[in-house]
């Protein structure tokens, strides 16, 4: 049952709109210290830089999509447990079973509510303090 | 009466196929021989293309008048499918040239969603980086719109005041009747 505000967040997406979105979301959930990249190889060098406990990512991005980023995450010993939410534009089966086989803590489908966000947050940390 | 070959092929030029974008959709293309169209009242389309990907849509949303965050997300939707289709189609992103139509205030008295609408867009193509290079937000007038996507060519017909209102009343009907044109303006 951490307190949000223990808790580093990243979120990873292309559209700097939808990153306000669910910073301001993340916000309203008491959580304090976020950061931002546009794509998945920006998140990752953010993730090699500073403990991060969660990422939020979507999975249509430039250079590195959201799936990459997971996989990269997942087979780097030093990260590879950090949470992670995948951010859908649609319930896409294929892509969340994809996403399950590679690790994915769970998924967001967009566009979404911050009940849902928390939901979501807290099927993996428990209920947020 | 003899016609020339070219006057021949003129008279029986195909016509562009149609192609009607409803509220809360919207459609890529990257035919030449494709019109996208739309009637907007407090609702905004944007139209964006990548002149060098040859490639165009349209998209056709109304925030739901929430407001704060709740009532941005699902214009954040609308745009971010749109720009996505277009890039699984071979445009990029920082080519795409955006044209934003719509959010008329149609009745006095009431919130402007129209104007919320403009804003939003506004803020949106402003805070991705995206060129604006044109179009027609708010008025007290509905608007037909046909946007011709791999040209970017856009043309804007305002509806009738009176007209305006029996659209706005009539789009929360399955069937929105056809209405009287009263002159149209072709942008860019």
């Amino acid at each position: 049952m951490p307190a949000p505000s223990s808790l580093t967040c990243l979120v990873v997406d292309d559209q700097q709109t939808m990153r306000s979105l669910v910073r301001s979301g993340l916000q309203q959930l008491g959580f304090r210290t976020i950061y931002e990249a546009p794509d998945g190889e920006e998140g990752l060098r953010h993730m090699l830089a500073r403990p991060i406990h969660l990422v939020i990512s979507d999975y249509n991005m430039p250079k590195l999509d959201g799936l990459g980023l997971l996989r990269a995450i997942r087979s780097h010993p030093p990260i590879q447990k950090t949470a992670f939410i995948m951010l859908t534009g649609r319930a896409d089966k294929e892509l969340v079973q994809r996403a399950v086989q590679f690790g994915v803590n769970n998924y967001l489908v967009k566009p979404f509510t911050v009940g849902t966000l928390k939901e979501k947050i807290e099927a993996i940390f428990g209920v947020l303090a | 009466m003899n016609r020339t070959p070219a006057a021949h092929d003129h008279a029986y030029a195909a016509e562009p196929r149609k192609i009607h974008v409803i509220q809360g959709e919207f459609h890529v293309a990257d035919d030449d021989d494709v019109v996208l169209t739309t009637i907007l009242g407090s609702c905004v389309a944007a139209c964006m293309r990548d002149p060098i990907a040859g490639v165009g849509g349209m998209n056709h949303f109304l925030l739901p008048g929430e407001t704060g965050d709740a009532g941005l997300r699902y214009g954040v939707q609308s745009m971010e499918l749109l720009v996505n289709a277009l890039l699984r189609k071979g445009a990029r992103r920082e080519r795409l040239e955006v044209k934003l139509f719509g959010g008329a205030h149609l009745f006095d008295g009431l919130s402007d969603v129209g104007g919320q609408n403009s804003a939003f867009a506004e803020r949106f193509v402003r805070d991705e980086g995206l060129v604006y290079v044109g179009g027609s937000l708010r008025g007290d007038r509905a608007r037909r719109i046909q946007f011709w996507p791999v040209s970017g060519r856009a043309r804007q017909i305002l509806l009738a005041p009176t007209e305006s209102k029996v659209f706005a009343t009539e789009r929360r009907q399955p069937v929105v009747k056809p209405v009287e044109d009263i002159g149209a303006l072709e942008l860019f």
